[in-house]
């Protein structure tokens, strides 16, 4: 008997034209490590609070939901993580936090000693528990999460995007208490997830959404195939795609180790054009920076001289709290350093800028008032950007209600009518799945293409290695490197792309597939 | 220990929230109750040296200015609106100004300045983890607020911080432009930060549906033990607490003021009541001095 079975289920929310959830069957066993992906809007979150009675959402739920044979209950035998970091916190102070579930079960004080004690020991969480929550970065605020979760000690754990908003390393540390607790403790674990990288060697069982159904399920090496094949091919990882566009044969390798060994196998690969950038006039420059937000606290910026040039496409690299966001506020004239200058020979007007968070760009309750209010300060003709960006029929939607992607193009759009020389993005690939991601390169491609030079910070480095013409790398508030993706991977050794990891020390085949259409 | 402080914390504030809110508790009430020149001003002396061993008096510092104007205006107002009294010092125009009404303005200035020096110490030892600790044991639901609304007020402040600058990128602007169009912009801002919290705050109230809040009854972490320490200097605090009350309401350390003032003059039952009322006040400082002992005996 499955551990949890779910039987020809459908969910419509109320007022809802189509249902989010359509007829949807599925089994998974106990201790499996269980993987959720399908592009935003394909009904995973929906799923997934499904089998939480505490939080299912409201609207017309038919079919079964099983759980060892029985209906759900509201019991905490089930473990829910959400996505955003921030927004699950409740409490001011680390151990408040963390006990909060606990107390809300009632358990004795003495039980909640011992059973923080062990917990707090398991996460290596003792230097944060008089911490303040805020204090804590994106990764440390989402493992908090997860610590307070299991102590109420549930024999499933549901995770929905937990990576979504954290860095690459945190998102590995993260995944890594993950595999544990499947691995040590047989927990039943099922996660979403956009970036599938990471999460492919580890799941025993993959599904794919689509449009509220599950199109695509099985073992992974099994359905990579299938995927591939598909419309969402974007889904598959570097490595794999590589094998299937070279029409490799035997096991799909999934991890960089597997990957080596197939390399070394001897495959052919065939020589691409990099790609040539005409390096434009300096239209931006920042000499000698330094910026900090409190009078006595450390810089955050601290001696940077950075240039722009015209026509370029720079990403900006960098681990959480190096000084990124804050540089491109400087940069944008939102911030004032301390000491140095930003010489632009441009007008504020003409650089735009898009925040980390879409949701605060919007001031008005719709994008149309929004793009109204735009034209009335800087003028402009909204139809043919809306037209090329696809998000003409979003007017009157409140921006709240619109999906990431959707979000960022509608904020996208208000920057575009003050017709920017210059973009600054904070972030933008940030929790967006692979086909949004696309879509975002292919705007922004079209926009570099006709002379809009773009600067982002970003944490993929599959997406700057892929687009950008000049990488640059920020570490303790300054650019200690930059130069042109090909050469920028190559020296580094966690900063790097897959394909770098794959032909690394590897002669004969190196610098052939930077640029290879995945 | 749970929470220690960033620095060694001292005796006082190693104590069970219980004994240190007692006292505040304590202190609090006898400040508006002994309105007696001398009690009121040895109280202040005690107080500040409370402060000056928190924290070198930086703390009083900061609202000096605030306490001293308090003070000022109550002993210039008191008189203005008050003419009772057999002593009359001098008349203005109509205005009788008399002994009785100033010397009753000034005893309440010292004890509004007592309570505010003691609200600095408040502020310092009870720090909102106690506080919460206390009430959740009582009031579990006003627990919980209590919680939210410490996480939510920094919160907001971040938020507002970070709209301003992804607004200011816009072009809106509160602290350029015509007034007009400043104001507008705030209002705007404030509707977008609320708009904003309020989505985000679904997804809190979900977090916390998720691990079972509302479920049941509460229980509360202990943060703090009930050590016999702890309930050693409850006893001392509670039986002087009684016995100040006692010669309190048998009319010691009370300066008369209507129908016929006192003289300041403190009677032998005074000074009893007086030595008790200082011991009570001096606890924080006393059991520095016995961690002190301590320290020496045990070496």
């Amino acid at each position: 008997m499955p551990f949890i079975e779910i039987n020809n289920v459908s969910f419509t929310y109320p007022d809802a034209a189509i249902p989010a959830i359509k007829n949807l069957s599925l089994q998974i066993e106990k201790g499996q490590f269980v993987v959720l992906f399908g592009s935003s809007g394909s009904g995973k979150s929906t799923l997934l609070r499904l089998l939480k009675k505490e939080i299912q959402p409201h609207g017309e739920l038919s079919g079964e939901i099983l759980v060892e044979g029985r209906p759900l209950k509201v019991k905490n035998e089930i473990g829910f993580v959400f996505q955003d970091p921030e927004n699950q916190v409740v409490a001011d102070d680390v151990l408040h936090e963390i006990v909060f579930g606990l107390e809300n079960l009632g358990i004795t004080p003495n039980e909640m000693r011992s059973r923080v004690a062990e917990m707090v020991h398991f996460f290596g969480a003792e230097p944060l528990l008089h911490r303040k929550t805020h204090e804590l970065s994106g990764g440390k605020k989402q493992q908090i999460n997860l610590a307070s979760v299991l102590l109420m000690q549930p024999n499933i754990l549901i995770l929905d995007e937990p990576t979504a908003q954290l860095d690459p390393v945190s998102s590995r540390e993260l995944l890594d208490i993950l595999i544990r607790l499947n691995d040590e403790f047989g927990m039943t674990v099922i996660l979403a997830e956009h970036r599938l990288e990471e999460v492919l060697p580890l799941a025993d069982k993959i599904f794919m959404m689509e449009k509220g159904e599950i199109s695509i399920e099985g073992d992974p090496r099994d359905v990579l195939k299938e995927i591939w094949n598909s419309p969402n091919h974007p889904f598959v990882p570097t490595i794999p795609s590589l094998f299937f566009s070279m029409n490799g044969q035997g096991i799909i390798p999934l991890t960089v180790k597997e990957g080596r060994k197939w390399v070394q196998s001897g495959i052919q690969l065939k020589k691409e054009h990099k790609k040539f950038v005409s390096i434009g006039v300096e239209c931006l420059k920042a000499k000698d920076i330094y910026f900090r937000y409190e009078k006595k606290s450390d810089f955050i910026l601290n001696e940077l001289d950075f240039s722009l040039h015209k026509g370029e496409f720079y990403a900006l690299l960098g681990g959480n709290g190096s000084g990124k966001s804050t540089f491109l506020k400087v940069l944008g004239g939102m911030l004032k350093p301390e000491k140095g200058k930003i010489d632009s020979k441009k007008k504020r007007q003409t650089i735009g800028y898009l925040p980390q968070n879409p949701k605060l760009f919007f001031i008005h309750d719709t994008v149309g008032k929004e793009i109204q209010d735009t034209i009335e300060k800087w003028g402009g003709e909204p139809a043919p950007i809306l037209e090329n960006l696809g998000i003409s029929h979003l007017m009157n939607c409140h921006p709240y209600d619109l999906s990431g992607g959707e979000l960022q193009k509608a904020a996208i759009a208000c920057l575009l009518m003050r017709k920017p020389e210059i973009l600054l993005l904070d972030e933008p690939t940030k929790g967006l799945d692979p086909i949004s991601k696309r879509n975002l390169a292919n705007i922004l491609f079209q926009l570099n293409a006709e002379g809009v030079t773009i600067l982002m910070s970003t944490h993929d480095i599959e997406f700057a290695a892929l687009h950008a013409s000049k990488c640059g790398m920020m570490f303790q508030g300054r650019i200690t490197s930059e130069g042109q993706p090909e050469n920028f991977f190559q020296g580094n050794f966690f900063y790097t792309t897959m394909i770098q990891r794959l032909f690394r020390g590897l002669d004969t085949v190196r610098e052939t597939v930077e640029s290879c259409e995945l | 220990m749970m929470f220690g402080e960033q620095s060694m914390p001292n005796q006082f504030e190693r104590f069970h929230p219980l004994v240190t809110f007692s006292f505040y508790a304590g202190a609090l009430s006898l400040l508006i109750l002994m309105l007696h020149p001398v009690f009121l001003g040895t109280a202040i002396v005690v107080i500040l040296a409370i402060n000056y061993r928190q924290d070198h008096l930086s703390g009083v510092r900061r609202w000096l200015i605030f306490m001293m104007t308090t003070g000022l205006l109550i002993v210039i107002f008191n008189p203005l609106f008050n003419e009772r009294g057999r002593h009359v010092l001098f008349e203005m125009g109509q205005r009788r100004f008399t002994l009785e009404a100033v010397t009753y303005g000034g005893m309440n200035a010292l004890s509004i300045i007592g309570v505010l020096a003691l609200f600095i110490s408040y502020n310092e030892i009870m720090t909102p983890n106690k506080l919460l600790f206390l009430f959740s044991k009582f009031m579990p639901q006003f627990a919980i607020l209590l919680m939210l609304t410490l996480r939510f007020i920094p919160l907001m402040k971040r938020r507002l911080a970070e709209i301003s600058v992804i607004q200011m990128s816009k072009g809106i602007s509160v602290t350029h432009g015509k007034w007009k169009g400043r104001v507008k912009a705030a209002m705007q801002y404030i509707q977008i930060l609320l708009t904003y919290s309020l989505e985000e705050a679904i997804q809190t109230a979900d977090s916390m549906k998720a691990r079972g809040y509302g479920s049941g009854i509460r229980t509360s972490y202990e943060y703090f033990r009930f050590k016999k320490m702890d309930g050693l200097a409850l006893f001392y605090l509670v039986m002087l607490f009684l016995l100040i009350l006692n010669g309190r309401f048998s009319g010691y350390g009370f300066l008369n003021v209507y129908p016929i003032m006192e003289s300041c003059q403190l009677t032998k039952m005074d000074t009893f009541t007086l030595t008790l009322f200082l011991f009570f006040l001096s606890f924080p400082l006393l059991t520095e001095i016995g961690g002190v002992f301590r320290c020496r005996l045990s070496k």
